[in-house]
């Protein structure tokens, strides 16, 4: 089946199979693979991804389902030169360890950003609450997004 | 920052540095093994033992090999030397004819694509003949029980047995004023680092096999790959790609060997990769621990005794097991001077899943036991448990239950005073 969508500002028009599902999209056939598989069944949000401002968990999206919708990945976020804030954020706070989780914690993190730029703790805890870590303890990440959010202009 | 990021602040020690490999992964950049392809690479998958413990009567493999974009179908009889191990090399790659564990790999398929590999393992037909199995260590070091290793370790499951004794136990009982003996208990884990297993493993143009692994252990790893494989060292190189957590669960070999196998076999670069539910079955676990203590005291709140015997379940395999009860025992007493003490730990084979490293590599589990005897100790006394500490811990000069004298950073005391003010009302207990 045929689908069209946006995936980093860029439009694709792809050939999947029915079964096939965002993230396998992503991967395999764009290899934009910042997105990770940690669990393949929506606990752990490794797989992060924005879809028309929102996150989700791309394993549990079919292709099928993101067919004219925007995804935004780590890879559409910055580079070395130009660092999105919430990612100079996690490099400063030292809230990177392995980084199996980063790319979804900083997209869980913009994307509260970007509906909420002066979020509470409370706030950040809830909006992070999708994304497992087993590295950190979360303190640093948790400390990187309200470091973030110091730094986002309205 | 204006805009930049990096350098160090407060000079070169004790100074804050940006961690170099965080740029690659706050890009997502950072390549896991499951990231980086090959050209024409394949996908395997391992059948795995549904059984904990059962003999291997037969397999039927005609089906999957004539399944579509089936490339090898591999068992036993591919592996020149089918073990692997730490320790002992009682691992077996591909399970000949002894199931010891649910989740042992038993046959390799290795197809064009992922979706093809796992059809064709799901035609494969293994023929068990299901075993009883042992599932609680105590049982399984009793004698006359059969053994799971007889090969190695002959009629006994115990793989481990570190007896610690100090001063006269009888002489520390016969000065105890109070008694506190309890049995403890802690659970298998499992380290669930974020990122499951995954390899690449290739043949490159020099005719040297090559593995790209998230590995705690490069040059083990290579060993065991050489020595299952029949090749010399320098004819295989494992690469370490970005680790995505392992916490001692990637120290053992996972998929390396079997991917290994399946690219020196076929002359194809070869994809493994774990789900989770595939990645609990492919590496090891924290030991539980069965812990009996028992702790003798004065009046005057001084430990004169302690005994304790302490049974960690190895699972199917030894893996780190030794090493693990050996840190068990010898942190039995834990931060505390105690003048006569006997320990005994083993480590028992089972048909559990096998457990191996895990943070704090077997002086985790006795703590349970040691602090809970100080915390009911104290109520016995009617001390303060910070007080009954205080009154016992190691210090500058102390002497250890395996006789080290401590000559120094032994910080435990100002530690109990800096917290002190943090407990509140849970010292004044």
């Amino acid at each position: 089946m045929k689908i069209e969508l946006t995936v980093n500002g860029v439009a694709r028009i792809l050939e999947v199979e029915p079964e096939e599902r965002l993230l396998d999209v992503l991967r395999e056939r764009l290899h934009l693979t910042g997105t990770k598989e940690g669990c393949g069944e929506g606990e752990c949000g490794a797989c992060t991804v924005i879809m028309d401002g929102k996150t989700v968990n791309s394993c549990m999206v079919l292709a099928a389902q993101a067919d004219g919708h925007a995804v935004t990945t780590i890879e559409g976020l910055g580079n070395r030169g130009s660092l999105h804030p919430v990612q100079k954020a996690f490099l400063e706070e030292g809230a990177v360890q392995c980084g199996f989780c980063t790319p979804g914690m900083v997209l869980s993190a913009k994307a509260l950003l970007d509906r909420s730029p002066h979020p509470g703790k409370e706030q950040i805890a809830v909006a992070m609450s999708g994304n497992l870590c087993r590295c950190t303890g979360y303190d640093k990440i948790l400390r990187a997004v309200e470091r973030a959010a110091g730094e986002v202009k309205e | 920052m204006n805009g930049t990021v990096g350098g160090t602040v407060g000079g070169t020690v004790g100074g804050r540095v940006l961690r170099e490999d965080a740029w690659g992964k706050v890009l997502g950049q950072a390549a896991f093994p499951a990231d980086v392809r090959r050209e024409g690479q394949i996908y395997a998958v391992a059948v795995r033992s549904p059984h904990a413990h059962a003999r291997i009567r037969g397999l039927k493999l005609d089906e999957a090999r004539k399944a579509e974009g089936v490339v090898a179908v591999l068992t036993s009889a591919d592996v020149p030397h089918n073990g692997h191990g730490v320790l002992y090399r009682d691992q077996p790659v591909l399970v000949q004819d002894h199931v010891r564990m649910a989740g042992d790999p038993v046959v390799l398929v290795g197809a064009e694509t992922l979706a093809e590999a796992r059809t064709a393992a799901g035609l494969v037909e293994v023929d068990y003949e299901v075993l009883p199995g042992l599932f609680d260590p105590e049982e399984a070091m009793k004698e006359g029980v059969p053994a799971l290793h007889p090969e190695i370790h002959g009629s006994t499951n115990i793989v481990y047995h570190l007896p610690v004794c100090k001063g006269n136990v009888a002489k520390g009982w016969a000065e105890a004023e109070v008694t506190v003996e309890r049995d403890y208990q802690t659970q298998m884990l499992d380290h669930a680092f974020l990122q499951p297993e995954a390899v690449l493993a290739y043949v490159d143009e020099r005719g040297h096999l090559v593995v790209e692994v998230a590995t705690q252990y490069a040059h083990y790893d290579r060993g065991e790959i050489a020595h299952a494989l029949g090749l010399k060292f320098n004819q295989v190189r494992v690469k370490t790609v970005s680790v995505g957590g392992a916490f001692g669960g990637r120290e053992d070999i996972s998929l390396q060997i079997m991917a290994a196998l399946m690219a020196w076999r076929t002359l194809r670069p070869v994809k493994m990769e774990n789900t989770r539910e595939e990645s609990f079955h492919s590496h090891s676990k924290r030991h539980p621990m069965r812990m009996h203590y028992k702790t003798g005291a004065t009046r005057a709140g001084k430990l004169t005794v302690l005994e304790a015997r302490i049974v960690g379940d190895a699972g199917a395999y030894a893996s780190w097991s030794p090493n693990i009860l050996r840190k068990a025992a010898i942190h039995a007493t834990g931060p505390y001077e105690i003048p006569n003490v006997r320990v005994d730990a083993y480590a028992v084979l089972t048909n559990n899943p096998y457990t191996g490293a895990m943070r704090g590599f077997g002086a985790a589990q006795p703590v349970l036991a040691y602090e809970s005897q100080m915390d009911l100790l104290a109520r016995e006394l009617g001390l303060s448990p910070m007080e009954l500490r205080l009154r016992n811990i190691c210090r500058v000069g102390s002497e250890t239950a395996t006789g080290q004298v401590l000559t120094g950073s032994v910080g435990m005391e100002e530690c109990l005073k800096a917290v002190k003010s943090y407990l509140g009302e849970v010292s004044a207990r």
